[in-house]
């Protein structure tokens, strides 16, 4: 699995020490971010997406490489995705013959926040970390992290 | 189209997965198939694997007869490709049912893959519902609320707010909201105008403090763009750093310390006398939560038999001067953070020099004479002493200041008029301590001094904490200020006249 559904962390909790499971966490260092903020930028009024490739370690997945890929809605563009099925087999070929795995997937939200919508999530795949990167009158806000777990998305944590 | 950026040129880990297909003498050619991360729990986590057949429809049937639970995912009950995943032999998607039947061959790949679709799709249907519902009102209109006793938020992310905001907005991240807002907004009939960049997320944001019970919330339209454009003012808030977000990411989920909190941290200075056992802790944990600039006071040198307890130093920096070793070890901890550093002896000749300006003082010293002038000099100055002392298993922990605007309390002086004999107050080096002691009373007084700074909780003024490592006993005393002290008494004028401490201290220990 990309996102290790038990991973869980030993933490010290307000009543002594306990077992914490803390939201999973996705290494998605600055330089990408910053990355994904200009692609979502240059494609609004749309709805940008693409592949996140990576390792997933046992410390947690860390993405290396993201990738641009053609959103297939074109009609519905503003609202809707579909990431071009051709752009994630070669991500996929790409990432195994380095070593790595695509780890997930992101996409913008144009003027809406970064947070999953209905259609976000009957479409979704557990296993796989959901980046949303809002755009907010054709500026990039906030890159946030999503995982599906049990059918509902539970926010997760990005780090460098 | 595909675009591409990579961070690091790859350097390949090892794969281990199997790249060759089996030897064996099987009849029929094994092609490898790609499983998609939400799959392999069917395939004991195995990204390939291997199975035989003539036809991409004859490798699946015994794909799914292997591994139970693929089927219903990729297949619909009459045999087809499901429409939410996508198939592909080699580079060739498998769309129709006759797709499936092509020929396979030896070492062929066939990757399942999900679709991956999605979108913000019900947007605008609910920013249509949610207008009707929440009054909008322009730059101006918000200006001039904010400025009859309306409560302007600006709910934009820590970056964007770096560039400028609306002057005197209150600034908390839409994702803190609903945590947040009672702390600016106690009462639920406060009247709020809330904004983004745009209009879209303050209005969204208006919605969910709305089910939190605010009745009277508005949203601006057209956002901090056209609040700028209006020529409404502006100001550029002190705010924190992205890597400063990072490191002190769990403090800025902390109410009691958040964004402004972590500011008036960073805009702290605490003065550190000593750089030994109580210092050590005191010091690391304060250079770790980001109190902005530490000074240090210490004219010794680092020994071996200092780093049983004096975790600043290590094995290496024996024989350099303490303060050195100190300011070494804090900036390799937080870099953010300014050391200054005074290989002095305190004295009443450079204690004015050495201890003004600073906004709490952490007593670590190990002697009488240094405790006195720590005392007297925070008398004058009106500045927390926090003091800390410790002797083999017990310790205690005290916040003296006279000086507190909220509540005065004892000087050090008032709970000892003068130092005890030397017999009945051994230093470390005479009596021993045990090494983690001043671990446990250091943090403590980091703790107290944190929250001094922070201006929260109840600091222990007029309290002494004693703590017993045997019995594992916290005990609190009550200290009085005594009215007739010399340090800080009815009598003694604003500034208690600086003595000869070392005379004062072996004279009344003689």
């Amino acid at each position: 699995m990309v996102f290790d559904n038990d991973s869980s962390d030993l933490e010290c909790g307000p009543g002594g020490v306990q077992t914490a499971r803390r939201a999973p966490r996705l290494r998605l260092p600055r330089e990408l971010r910053a990355i994904l903020r200009g692609w979502a930028e240059a494609g609004y009024p749309d709805e940008t997406c693409g592949l996140l490739i990576g390792e997933s370690n046992p410390a947690g997945p860390a993405v290396r490489e993201v990738r641009r890929a053609e959103n297939l809605e074109r009609s519905r563009a503003a609202s809707r995705y579909f990431l071009d099925p051709a752009a994630f087999l070669d991500a996929d070929r790409d990432a195994r013959e380095g070593g790595l795995e695509v780890l997930g997937f992101w996409h913008s939200h144009p003027d809406s926040p970064a947070s999953p919508s209905e259609t976000d999530r009957t479409r979704a795949w557990e296993g796989y970390g959901y980046v949303i990167v809002s755009v907010d009158a054709g500026r990039a806000t906030e890159v946030r992290l999503w995982r599906l777990e049990s059918g509902t998305f539970q926010e997760g944590e990005i780090g460098e | 189209m595909t675009t591409s950026a990579r961070l690091h040129p790859a350097e390949a880990p090892a794969s281990h997965e199997h790249t060759q297909p089996p030897e064996g003498g099987a009849e029929q050619p094994v092609i490898r198939v790609r499983i998609p991360t939400p799959l392999r729990t069917h395939t004991g986590g195995q990204a390939e694997v291997h199975v035989s057949g003539a036809t991409v429809r004859e490798a699946l049937g015994n794909l799914v007869s292997e591994y139970g639970g693929i089927e219903e995912a990729i297949l619909t009950p009459e045999g087809s490709r499901r429409r939410f995943v996508n198939l592909f032999l080699g580079d060739r998607s498998l769309r129709t049912d006759e797709d499936l039947d092509a020929p396979v061959s030896e070492g062929d790949v066939i990757a399942i893959l999900p679709a991956v679709a999605g979108g913000s799709a019900a947007r605008d249907s609910r920013l249509a519902e949610l207008r009707s519902e929440i009054p909008e009102v322009t730059p101006r209109e918000a200006y001039d609320l904010q400025r009859s006793g309306a409560l302007l938020v600006d709910v934009r992310e820590p970056d964007e707010v770096a560039g400028g905001s609306p002057q005197e907005a209150r600034r908390i991240v839409r994702g803190f909201l609903e945590l947040q807002i009672e702390e600016h907004a106690a009462d639920l009939g406060t009247p709020l105008v809330l904004l983004c960049a745009g209009g879209i997320r303050s209005l969204l944001a208006a919605d969910d403090l709305r089910r939190l019970g605010y009745h009277d919330v508005r949203s601006v339209l057209g956002g901090f763009d056209r609040w700028k454009r209006d020529g409404l003012p502006v100001e550029e808030p002190e705010a924190l750093g992205s890597t400063e977000r990072e490191r002190y990411s769990r403090h800025l989920l902390i109410p009691e310390v958040g964004e402004s909190g972590q500011l008036a941290l960073r805009r702290s200075s605490v003065l550190l006398v000593g750089a030994g056992g109580l210092g050590s802790p005191a010091a690391l944990y304060l250079a770790a939560a980001g109190v902005g600039t530490l000074g240090i006071i210490d004219d010794d040198v680092v020994d071996r038999s200092n780093l049983q307890r004096q975790i600043l130093h290590t094995d290496a920096g024996v024989g350099t001067p303490k303060v050195e070793s100190a300011r070494e070890r804090l900036l390799a901890l937080n870099p953010d953070i300014e050391v200054r550093t005074f290989r002095e002896r305190l004295s009443s000749e450079n204690a004015e020099r050495l201890m003004a300006g600073y906004d709490v003082v952490v007593d670590g010293s190990d002697n009488f004479a240094t405790r006195y002038l720590v005392n007297d000099m925070c008398v004058r100055f009106r500045i927390p002493n926090v003091h800390g002392s410790i002797y083999r298993f017990e310790g205690q922990v005290s916040v003296f200041w006279p000086g507190s605007p909220e509540s005065p309390g004892p000087c050090y002086r008032c709970l000892y008029p003068e130092p005890p004999p030397p017999e009945l107050a051994p230093s470390c080096a005479e009596a021993g301590v045990l090494g983690l002691l001043p671990g446990v009373v250091g943090t403590l007084e980091a703790v107290e001094t944190v929250k001094l700074l922070l201006n929260v909780g109840e600091p222990l003024v007029g309290k002494l904490l004693h703590y017993d490592a045997l019995t594992t006993e916290f005990t609190t005393f009550k200290v009085e200020p005594d009215p007739g002290c010399d340090g800080c008494g009815d009598h003694v004028g604003s500034a208690p006249f600086l003595i000869d401490y070392e005379a004062f201290c072996t004279v009344s220990a003689a």
